[in-house]
């Protein structure tokens, strides 16, 4: 590094100057800045700059028809789409006390756990990026892509999928799609051994990570730290099994931990959510041919749609933790209010700003791809 | 898990005034309670009731009503149940006090509510801008805020006509529309 190639270098003799670290950094994690200083390369202050994605989609819904909404929510988090359309989804449906058909809250599953798998993938692959070592990016984003596919057969969009509505799904699967559905996830679990070796025992990654950007259960508690942020500090809490929904009740599953809380234990506990995940697809596969009958409940003409007055929170366990919606009707065609709360807001700005002081200018990215902020999801 | 709430709600009902509780299911509790009494509810809550994850704070605008509501949704971990807490403050001059010692989050969602809605808390460690740095406008989350007339008001309509397009135009391709035309619907 040269600091005397950056403008905003402090006075001598403090040694100390200021970095911007993104928002065009190959190192973050999406339009996203940290404007950081430094004396030497240690990070003595940071702070958070968002706002380069910002579209406003809080204030867009409010014009927008209940139905409408449901092509907007996913762009919010674009590597995993899936949770946002669930959640709001599930908003509507408690705001009109609608029956979501059984077969469809398994469809739904399915969905939200490729969606976490195809998210998991990217997101270590790019913290791999972060330490050197693009291969395994290269064989996370190819991986993801098998993903992507049975998405796009399945709904016809690769990444907005548009699929779970207000009362259910909008369609049934393509014939012999389970069949594929199962053959991915044997062709991902027999990648998962060559992942470990190239990446999660490797000495490089290891060292990197390992007391990189820690923090203790009881930080992560006063943080507000969800998913598997704070798994990865030992405390084994998922929405999906503490506050259930869909079907979740009627799934095995293990919540896996890691006791550190550095980048590497956070990053580790993705990894075993990878082998879970497969695991709740296969059980989805298994299951879903005994499930009969509609995959959504009719609703009034989507056009003069009057939900009924009243407000209701719904939160679902998304890729990179809880994910909640706040949805206030007063009785009209559009929301009254909707309010996101993503995930990564807290993470990519609280937890970041501590987390990166003290460490050194080549661990911040490895930090923020740690701990999996999607940027949209902060400014929404 | 509903039982492990009861006890609490109970004791809760007789230490605080004015404070109306609804089960909405065994997992969800709506709580309304005048504005000065929430840091009391939320002391008690985190404190005796062991719900120490604070999940969001939301501002919604009743603009007919002249009130900002702030609700805010509290998780505990222990009794695995989801608290939320409502309380209504008026719009003008919309202040409010800051949870921050009591809940960290809530310097984001502070944050966030002053930018949006213009609602100011008062011991919030940082209330300055975060998105909207180069903003100039009013809050614009607010129920009155016409995004579309403020954009008329603050800039002008320019026409898009670089050389390489003016050519394509007098073949009769290029941009045959302006955003007036396109948005009138065929008659």
């Amino acid at each position: 590094m040269r600091p005397e190639n950056y403008q905003a270098i402090s006075h001598p003799p403090s040694n100390e100057y200021e970095l911007n670290f993104g928002p065009n950094h190959p190192g973050i994690e999406g339009n996203y800045a940290l404007k950081v200083k430094l004396h030497g390369d240690v990070v003595v202050a940071a702070r958070a700059d968002g706002g380069y994605l910002h579209r406003g989609f809080e204030k867009l819904m409010e014009g927008r028809l209940w139905i409408q909404n449901i092509a907007l929510v996913p762009r919010i988090c674009v590597p995993d789409p899936v949770p946002m359309e669930v959640c709001y989804s599930m908003a509507v449906e408690a705001l009109t006390d609608m029956e979501v058909p059984e077969r469809a809250q398994w469809l739904r599953v399915l969905q939200l756990e490729l969606s976490r798998i195809a998210a998991h993938l990217f997101t270590f692959g790019g913290h791999a990026a972060t330490t050197g070592m693009y291969t395994t990016m290269y064989w996370g984003v190819a991986d993801r892509d098998q993903v992507l596919d049975l998405f796009e057969e399945w709904t016809g969009g690769r990444v907005y999928h548009i699929y779970n509505i207000p009362g259910g799904v909008r369609r049934d699967m393509p014939a012999g799609f389970l069949d594929r559905v199962s053959r991915t996830m044997d062709y991902i679990e027999s990648r998962l051994p060559d992942y470990d070796n190239l990446f999660f025992t490797n000495q490089v990654f290891v060292d990197r990570a390992r007391d990189t950007g820690p923090m203790n259960q009881q930080q992560a508690l006063e943080w507000g730290v969800t998913g598997p942020n704070l798994r990865a500090t030992g405390l084994a809490f998922d929405v999906r099994r503490d506050d259930p929904y869909l079907v979740y009740d009627q799934i095995d599953f293990d919540i896996p931990t890691e006791a550190p809380g550095d980048a590497w234990a956070r990053t580790l506990v993705r990894r075993q959510e990878l082998k879970q995940s497969i695991h709740i697809v296969r059980q989805v596969v298994e299951k879903l041919p005994s499930v009969g009958g509609p995959v959504r409940t009719q609703i009034p003409n989507p056009l003069a749609w009057n939900v009924p007055a009243g407000e209701t929170y719904t939160r679902v366990e998304s890729s990179k933790g809880e994910l909640g919606y706040y949805v206030v009707s007063d009785g009209g065609d559009k929301p009254h209010r909707v309010h996101v709360r993503g995930p990564s807001s807290m993470h990519a700005v609280q937890v970041l700003e501590q987390l990166a002081v003290g460490a050194r200018l080549e661990d911040v990215a490895q930090i923020m791809f740690s701990l999996d902020a999607c940027p949209p999801e902060v400014d929404r | 898990m509903s039982k492990k709430v009861t006890p609490w709600l109970d004791n809760l009902l007789q230490e605080i005034e004015g404070v109306e509780i609804r089960r909405k299911d065994s997992r969800r509790v709506r709580i309304d309670i005048a504005a000065d009494s929430l840091p009391t509810l939320l002391e008690l809550l985190r404190g005796r009731a062991g719900y120490v994850h604070l999940s969001a704070i939301t501002c919604v605008d009743w603009i007919d009503d002249g009130q900002f509501e702030l609700v805010y949704q509290l998780w505990s971990y222990e009794s695995q149940s989801l608290v939320s807490a409502h309380i209504r403050i008026a719009r003008e001059p919309g202040v409010y006090v800051s949870v921050f010692d009591l809940y960290q989050p809530a310097a984001f969602f502070e944050r966030d509510i002053h930018e949006m809605f213009g609602v100011y808390f008062e011991g919030s460690p940082d209330m300055s801008k975060f998105i909207l740095t180069e903003w100039n406008g009013p809050p614009p989350m607010r129920k009155e805020f016409d995004a579309e007339a403020w954009v008329n008001e603050t800039f002008e309509w320019k026409d898009y006509q670089p050389d390489w397009l003016k050519e394509i135009t007098e073949q009769g391709g290029g941009i045959v529309k302006t955003p007036e035309e396109a948005r009138q619907k065929k008659p």
